[in-house]
């Protein structure tokens, strides 16, 4: 067995821990890539029987981006229980609460209702910033690649730059700057 | 050909206040881009002959690209109308839907009307999170009639 196979064998039966940086990215779209990390479906080895899962770790939760006007169209339903005990919370209120929670969601409802799911859960760490517990990250080894840009703010770019990108709209003769 | 822009100058002689407008040079004019200029430009096909020149440039423009969208709005971050960017009606909308974008999605905010706190994550409410947009949904889809449906099934 050559090097490269034998650690290639390591990493398929040790559990990895992955690193996610959520900054700008979708829950929904981010959750199903996070799943397949979190129960091994990347492992050649992988069988639904098979406790063959790695350990992600998302940071920066509270930065998620939601498509169009979604903060304000998707609500989460809780039932309490009781008569009357329905409630509907919009999803940036969800977050206000808790920056973790929207993406924990997302990773929950992305995987198939069985007995493994909680137990699949708790491999998955969230953190709403970059402060992650020292522990936690000596452990991680790979990081998962991120679906969306980042998109860089106009005013973060230095204003020489600005000045100097080429053009593709000029002025007519007679515009008065405002 | 250069192109000329004006701007009003205010300036005390004595104790008169002169204000002339002054033809100044566009900064822009050196650095502008056309589609005639690229001499290896193809054109994807299906492309009309006489197109603005977006268009003609065929650039695949995302809403974060606030270098380009930057170039057509005023100084408080408003759309440009049509008879001063030059566009034809269609390219018009695409930008300016992208232009709103970008504004919602605080990353011109430095284009903004002066009352604005300048910091998108101090925004009311739902507005202080993050939100990006899919520019596919700035026009509708063409529906297909009931013959291209046979046809395509």
């Amino acid at each position: 067995m050559s090097a490269a196979k034998r650690v290639q064998q390591w990493a398929t039966f040790a559990r990895t821990w992955h690193i996610f940086d959520c900054k700008w990215q979708d829950p929904y779209q981010s959750a199903d890539l996070i799943k397949k990390y979190l129960m091994g479906m990347h492992k050649p080895i992988y069988h639904p029987m098979n406790d063959c899962g790695d350990v992600v770790v998302c940071i920066n939760s509270r930065d998620i981006a939601l498509r169009g006007d979604e903060w304000k169209k998707r609500a989460y339903f809780h039932h309490t229980g009781y008569p009357g005990g329905a409630s509907w919370t919009l999803a940036w209120e969800v977050h206000n609460k808790d920056p973790t929670m929207i993406i924990k969601k997302a990773v929950y409802r992305s995987m198939k209702g069985n007995l493994q799911r909680r137990h699949t859960m708790e491999r998955l760490l969230i953190y709403p910033d970059e402060e992650v517990p020292e522990d936690v990250l000596q452990n991680v080894t790979n990081q998962i690649r991120q679906l969306r840009l980042v998109p860089t703010r106009l005013d973060h770019i230095p204003e020489d730059e600005v000045r100097k990108f080429p053009k593709v709209m000029d002025y007519p003769k007679d515009y008065v700057y405002k | 050909m250069a192109l000329l822009a004006r701007t009003v100058q205010e300036r005390k002689e004595g104790s008169t206040l002169v204000v002339e407008g002054v033809n100044v040079p566009s900064p822009r004019t050196e650095l502008l881009i056309r589609a005639e200029n690229i001499k290896d430009l193809v054109q994807p096909e299906g492309t009309p002959k006489e197109t603005c020149y977006m268009c003609a440039l065929g650039l695949d423009v995302k809403h974060t690209d606030v270098l380009i969208l930057s170039q057509f709005v005023r100084s408080d971050g408003c759309m440009l109308p049509r008879r001063i960017t030059g566009l034809c009606r269609r390219q018009q909308k695409k930008i300016g839907k992208m232009v709103s974008m970008a504004q919602k999605a605080g990353l011109m905010i430095n284009l903004t009307p002066s009352f604005c706190k300048k910091d998108p994550k101090k925004r009311f409410g739902f507005k202080k999170f993050n939100s990006y947009f899919d520019e596919t949904t700035i026009f509708q889809k063409k529906k297909l009639t009931p013959f291209e449906h046979i046809k395509y099934r």
